[in-house]
């Protein structure tokens, strides 16, 4: 089959002002300006395939949002090339547009001013939708996101988590068959959070929409994505399972123990990493070839109130993709 | 074929004007003010004319009503640009330093339809009713005698006008994407409507000759209100009609160009 998306050697430069220090800099820079060459976004490439939930890491300024506007037509590449549904995206036919949809935590695209219901109507019109169908769509999101009675509400009046309950309804009303998501549950609460991912989940089973998502929640990835795809300074540097993930970068597992003793032993640095400790407890970064000669020679040596083996949470997990991502300093 | 999206723009702009009048009517006091600004500012308009024909008969070749009827075409035309495009303009700026573009730019629509035309500025509205109304007494003023032909011409080279004027804007309002902050646009727009205001003939001196030749052919602004209102109540050169035609056609294709080429350099503010 076909991939859905595909980007091949996608590369963004900004050339950026560098502006000097102070009034006589600032005069200095009214004749000659000073640029810096940014590489937001350096070569890359992948496919995704249709039906596809995918999500798109890096640390902050990795390039994941000039990605993903690239891949929705509101920038220019300097290099590279993307199709996305068969388009190339920055030529921004109206087709394309009908059939795709962009939702950005950071940003809204309804009327400030006026209830949602108004803004959903205006959509409706643009995307020229048949009425029926935007009844039908409009009472299963609204019902799918438990906000029905908040749509006759003006939208500065929301909540920020019922604005962007809002926002994804407004993305989704034409039926994208491709939606990418860039921070959706930015600065939400747990329950809101999970509202909104709930709602993303439940799309996707029943319409089978590719989604390509950014996030910095883990609980979002893990909750939704199977696939992942890391970057770091503009660069690809992971493309693979979830799973896949912590067997290549986690590596390690997480022992924790909690001492009968009601203190952790000196020595226990011996053993493997310390993570964490807090009072009778700690956390133990053990490789896991080691774990069964490790444990047996804790439980041997020193009484054990309680241990379990874990993974890594998916934060450490990332955090170490990202560290060892890092260009090596010189 | 070409009608159904035609319709379909037309039905959009009914929408887009209808949410805005909802939005507008919740912030009446701000409406009022603008409206009482207006009815102001024409007044004082009025009362110098008023003045300047009591010592008076002509001014650059125009008598009272006909420059009556000049400061009318002015008013309403002006009006509409502002009702139609000059908040959305205005508001570009802001949307590229915001990035709030985007969103403009994802929808299945022609981009400079939705962005200078996506809001309705109700509070202008009376601008264009006032000047009608000043064209109307100005006709009676001079007796004017009813004729459809000309009606007609003016009708059409009032839409060149509007087109002409908003294709100056549109080159305005682009260069917003490379400025970033453009707060300069709306005093280069009261310089190209002041431009519009009086008849050209005021260029006739010496040394104001270049100036009017500049705004007549290079940059046609002069046009926008002198050629509709010639066509009611002066007469008109063939060859003006041509060129007004000619310039009408090449600015809006030049803008369009422009402001296309405005938005592949934007650069989408991070989020």
């Amino acid at each position: 089959m076909e991939p859905i998306i595909s980007a091949a050697g996608l590369t963004k430069t900004y050339r950026v002002f560098q502006k000097r220090k102070g009034v006589a800099g600032a005069l200095r820079g009214l004749v000659k300006r000073e640029y810096k060459e940014v590489r937001a976004v350096d070569g890359i490439s992948f496919n995704i395939e249709p039906g596809e939930l995918v999500a798109f890491l890096g640390p902050n300024g990795a390039g994941k949002t000039t990605t993903l506007k690239m891949l929705s037509g509101l920038i220019y590449p300097n290099a590279g090339s993307a199709r996305v549904l068969g388009y190339v995206p920055w030529e921004r036919d109206d087709a394309f547009r009908r059939r795709f949809a962009l939702v950005m935590g950071q940003k809204n695209q309804l009327w400030w001013d006026l209830p949602a219901s108004d803004s959903f109507e205006l959509h409706r019109e643009i995307y020229g939708i048949p009425s029926d169908q935007f009844k039908r769509t409009l009472g299963d999101l609204t019902e799918l996101l438990n906000v029905e009675k908040l749509t006759r509400q003006a939208v500065r009046e929301l909540s920020l988590g019922e604005r962007m309950k809002m926002e994804l309804i407004a993305a989704l009303l034409h039926q994208p068959q491709v939606l990418l998501l860039d921070e959706p549950t930015i600065g939400l609460d747990v329950v809101a959070q999970v509202a909104i991912q709930k709602c993303l989940r439940e799309y996707h089973q029943q319409r089978g929409v590719t989604m390509l998502l950014t996030s910095h929640y883990m609980r979002d990835v893990e909750a939704l994505c199977n696939r992942v795809i890391v970057i770091n300074h503009g660069k690809l540097v992971y493309d693979g399972g979830l799973a896949g993930l912590s067997e290549r970068f986690g590596r390690m597992k997480l022992v924790k123990i909690e001492f009968a003793s009601g203190s952790v032993p000196d020595d226990i640095e011996r053993f493997g990493e310390v993570a964490h400790r807090d009072g009778p407890g700690v956390e133990l970064r053990v490789d896991p070839a080691r774990i069964g000669e490790i444990l047996g020679a804790i439980l041997e040596r020193y009484p054990v109130a309680d241990i379990s083996v874990t993974d890594p949470p998916l934060e450490q997990v990332i955090t170490r993709v990202f560290q060892e991502s890092e260009p090596a300093k010189s | 074929m070409i009608l159904a999206p035609l319709k379909r723009y037309a039905r959009l702009l009914g929408s887009l004007a209808r949410y805005t009048l909802a939005r507008e009517m919740s912030f009446r006091g701000n409406f009022l003010v603008k409206v009482s600004v207006e009815v102001i500012w024409l007044g004082i308009m009025l009362a110098f004319y008023r003045t300047v024909f009591a010592k008076t008969n002509a001014i650059a070749g125009w008598n009272e009503p006909e420059y009556l009827f000049f400061v009318g075409c002015y008013f309403a035309l002006n009006g509409l640009i502002e009702t139609l495009f000059l908040e959305n303009c205005n508001d570009f700026a802001e949307m590229v330093r915001s990035g709030d573009l985007d969103f403009l730019l994802l929808k299945p629509i022609d981009e400079q339809f939705l962005i200078t035309c996506r809001k309705f500025d109700w509070a202008t509205v009376p601008n264009v009713l006032m000047g009608v109304g000043l064209m109307i007494i100005s006709l009676i003023q001079m007796h004017w005698q009813f004729d459809l032909m000309r009606l007609l011409a003016f009708c059409v080279f009032f839409v060149c006008g509007l087109i002409l004027a908003y294709s100056f804007m549109l080159v305005l309002t682009s260069l917003s994407v490379w400025l970033v902050r453009n707060q300069n646009l709306m005093e280069m727009w009261w310089l190209f409507s002041s431009l519009a205001r009086y008849p050209k003939e005021i260029f006739n001196q010496s040394w104001a000759e270049p100036l009017g030749r500049l705004f007549t052919y290079v940059i046609p602004i002069l046009l926008v209100v002198n050629v509709p209102a010639r066509v009611m109540v002066k007469s008109l050169d063939p060859w003006m009609i041509g060129f007004m035609f000619l310039a009408t056609a090449v600015a809006f294709i030049l803008s369009r160009m422009f402001f296309m080429r405005a938005l592949r350099s934007y650069r989408s503010a991070s989020s």
